[in-house]
């Protein structure tokens, strides 16, 4: 789940009519504008996620324009709260009372249908739960939500509260708000009244998915050019660039945060699916002798050429001893692809690990047949197992691995030649090379494309455009194990890993 | 005999129609169900009514690929996240009774949505994030098996239900039941063949999907099984987040469901709050930890394994009671 600021949430409210403080944002760099609400002010800096922001110095009273110019710098400079967003410069009103409002999902249970939860209290914010007398906690449908009349009838069940139509009606705006934006929880956290009785949001923040995200509102969700202060390491930054441009399957990968513990053996891991990942855990979870440098999922058939990506990533883990590779043992994936992707991502990363890999599921077999005919040209020792060895087992490989010096075997050399042809085939390009196959036969690279798209026509390579190229790694393969290197394939990388 | 989804759905024999048939992957997966037995008999794919794929007529709505085939009582999508919503509420206002809602990443607020909508319908679905469900009977819907050969040759006619809310796990299960000489970890301590060629084998593959409000739960999957006189005994895979296992812990408790359960239990080291790959297995209250589900699992009597492999011989030990 992702956070939504305030000033973003703002928006969000904004357009469903619902009132709120006035308020004007300044991002970094950025003159402020000329029409401030009238001082006192609040200047409040903009971190997604971020609580208990006045305590930690975020939210700031300022009464002058030198105090404002003063405090505005500070919030916008880099601090220990990372950047800023930006801030929100917002009217110090005089509130009369403060309430707090929320909305979040109700997951329902064996009785209960799902739905939307609303609670409001009349006491504020913090552990508003157990305070009955005070707080409205009221169910509702994402499909037929209540009108402002039902809530207000609930309203008028609490103590102390007098603005019971005011309130109701702006509690209606937040249910559309919810509702609208597909939101995971949406506050507003003081809700405040003022001397004439009207109510406004005064702070607000939500939660969102990432896929409840429509695309007319990416500017709000996901504003262009902002630079993230998301808790995000550089190589899960990678992943992410990854994902957009090939959104095939599930590309999972985050870092292990904590410090391995001394003599523990660090393993990169490449998972493949929640149930290769629930293996793993299972197998390590309790020992403190191994030590998983990253979580990851690939599955749900993603191309080979995006399973060689995501495995440039994970090999350019730094400190990592071995690369341990599993699924449940029954991936939708073509095994023999994957495997051509792992013997693509060892030959060609700078750091290869020593690996040990379990394939499981269509053309099993196939992909560890490709690492017994490459064996000796690996630059790093390489285990394969079949489905039905579990990774308990492979655990007990890791030590031996882990230990053995990298040995550079006879690495392939590739014959002379100039590409001739270059396909484009994004992130990538495939390359033929003429020089390199002079016979009068199809070479094994054209033969080895499932799909049709590459063509052998009059002694020379063509695509056929009613075809597509699936990134399954097949033809460079054979070009390097049964031709002679006349297609080689080259993938970008979004930024560079090692 | 009737497939599970007679008791699941109320569905004999299946008549499907496939939304998305249009698209890369519905049409690839449409052949990969079809050869394994399932009777797809119209595709829906809004803007593509009046075409073909691989001979099956293209319907802009379900409605009106009910209208021409009558016969149709289910529905399998392969549309993305976004439009899943929108097409399973078409699905089951023409009166669709099963579906299965392949896709990963729908918003959890239309997974309510719809949740909501059918519980005043007469129509169940599986998922989202789901491959599927396959019945030895012969049909299949979603994506289990990758390949009509695969399928066929590792999920052969038995006495085992598998449930499970793991795509990759709920795969697994069901093969590996049908593997004859699978080694694993047996009941004496010893490591080896479980069994020969007798194999339990499967009756049906339900997969309820990683997501936080699936449509199908476990217990409702269970509770077909129970029905199922082909099921003798059921392996299942559960996870932290939901309370799925709770439920079907309090069901056996109350002797609702008798049939031996074996259930793995994955997430014992995922931290609360923490997001994971499967959306639902996200602790969100202390019912929803691996303790406390193993706890009321055990409770009830089920059985419980901490490792994979330990789920087979597991397995066969009911078999053999029974
Ligand atoms: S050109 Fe053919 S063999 Fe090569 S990656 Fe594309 S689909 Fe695979």
């Amino acid at each position: 789940m992702s956070a939504l600021p305030e000033y973003r949430t703002r928006i969000l409210l904004e357009r469903e009519n619902v009132p709120l403080v006035n308020g004007v944002f300044v991002s970094p760099g950025e003159e402020h504008p000329s029409d401030l609400p009238e001082m006192p002010v609040y200047l409040k800096a903009q971190i997604p996620g971020a609580t208990s922001r006045k305590s930690s110095g975020l939210v700031r009273r300022v009464a002058t324009t030198e105090e404002l110019e003063e405090n505005l710098s500070i919030l916008l400079s880099p601090g220990e709260w990372g950047v800023a967003e930006g801030v929100l410069i917002a009217e110090g009103l005089d509130l009369t009372a403060e309430y707090y409002a929320g909305c979040m999902l109700d997951f329902g249970s064996k009785e209960r249908l799902p739905g939307g939860m609303l609670l409001f209290s009349t006491e504020g914010g913090s552990g508003v739960e157990g305070r009955s007398a005070t707080l409205l906690k009221m169910r509702f449908s994402l499909l037929h939500p209540p009108p402002p009349e039902e809530i207000e009838s609930e309203l008028k069940k609490l103590e102390n509260l007098e603005e019971h139509a005011a309130v109701a009606g702006f509690l209606k705006g937040m249910i559309s708000t919810f509702i609208e934006y597909k939101l995971n929880v949406l506050e507003v956290n003081p809700l405040g009244v003022l001397k004439d009785g009207s109510i406004l949001a005064v702070d607000c923040r939500a939660e969102f998915e990432k896929s409840a995200v429509r695309k007319r509102d990416m500017d709000v969700f996901y504003p262009p050019g902002l630079r993230s202060s998301r808790d995000i390491t550089k190589l899960e930054e990678v992943v992410e660039l990854i994902n957009r441009d090939d959104p095939s399957g599930t590309g999972f990968f985050r870092q292990n945060r904590e410090t391995p513990s001394e003599g523990a053996f660090r393993v990169a891991t490449n998972l493949c699916g929640g149930g290769g990942k629930m293996l793993w855990e299972m197998t390590t979870g309790s020992r403190t002798d191994i030590f998983t440098m990253n979580e990851s999922d690939t599955s749900g058939g993603l191309s080979a050429f995006k399973s060689y990506r995501i495995l440039r990533v994970i090999l350019a883990q730094k400190d990592a001893q071995v690369l341990l590779l599993t699924g449940s043992g029954m991936a939708f994936q073509n095994q023999h692809h994957l495997a051509a992707a792992v013997w693509k991502a060892l030959r060609e990363s700078p750091t290869p690990l020593p690996s040990l890999l379990r394939f499981g599921g269509t053309d099993e077999d196939k992909a560890r047949e490709l690492f017994e005919r490459v064996s000796g040209t690996l630059p790093v020792p390489v285990k394969t197992y079949p489905a039905v060895v579990f990774p308990n087992a492979m655990v007990d490989d890791i030590r031996d691995m882990a230990g053995e010096t990298v040995k550079i075997g006879e690495a392939y050399i590739t014959p002379e030649g100039e590409p001739a042809i270059t396909v484009l085939i994004p992130p990538g390009k495939i390359y033929y090379y003429p020089e390199r196959w002079q016979k009068d036969e199809i070479p094994p690279s054209v033969k080895a494309c499932p799909t049709g798209f590459l063509k052998w026509n009059k002694n020379a390579l063509t695509t056929d455009p009613e075809a597509k190229c699936i990134g399954c790694l097949m033809c460079e393969t054979a070009a390097l194990l049964d031709g002679n290197a006349e297609i080689l394939i080259e993938l970008e990388m979004p930024e560079v890993v090692d | 005999m009737a497939g599970i989804l007679k008791y699941l759905a109320g569905v004999e024999t299946p008549k499907t129609l496939v939304f998305g048939i249009t698209g890369k992957q519905g049409r690839s997966k449409s052949r990969l169900m079809r050869k394994f037995g399932t009777e797809i008999i119209a595709g829906c794919t809004p803007g593509k009514g009046g075409q073909e794929v691989d001979g099956v007529p293209v319907f802009d709505s379900a409605a009106e690929a009910v209208n021409a085939f009558p016969q149709l009582n289910s529905a399998v999508l392969f549309v993305p996240a976004g439009a899943v919503r929108k097409a399973a509420i078409d699905a089951v206002d023409a009166g669709l009774k099963f579906l299965v809602l392949t896709a990963d990443g729908v918003p959890t607020q239309d997974e309510i949505v719809l949740k909501e909508y059918v519980s005043t319908n007469d129509s169940v679905y599986l998922g989202p994030n789901t491959v599927g469900l396959l019945d030895t009977e012969g049909y299949l819907f979603g994506l289990i098996g990758g390949s009509a050969t695969w399928a066929r040759k590792n999920y052969r006619p038995g006495k085992v239900g598998v449930i499970s809310r793991s795509g990759g796990l709920s795969q697994l299960l069901g093969a590996f039941h049908c593997r004859p000489n699978l080694p694993g970890p047996r009941a004496d301590g010893s490591y080896g063949p479980l069994w020969g060629e007798d194999y339990p084998g499967l009756s049906a593959v339900v997969c309820v999907g990683g997501d936080p409000v699936p449509g199908i739960s476990m217990l409702d999957a269970a509770t077909a099984f129970e029905k199922d006189p082909r099921t003798e005994v059921m392996a299942v895979y559960g996870e932290t987040g939901t309370t799925q296992e709770n439920d079907l812990a309090e069901a056996v408790m109350n002797g609702g469901i008798t049939k031996p359960i074996v259930v793995f239990l994955g997430g014992k080291f995922t931290k609360a709050g923490v997001s994971q790959s499967h959306a639902g297995a996200m602790i969100r209250n202390e019912n929803e930890t691996w303790k406390a589900k193993q706890k009321a699992l055990l409770d009830a009597g089920i059985t419980v394994v901490e490792r994979p492999d330990a789920v087979f011989s597991a397995v066969l030990g009911k078999l053999k009671k029974s």
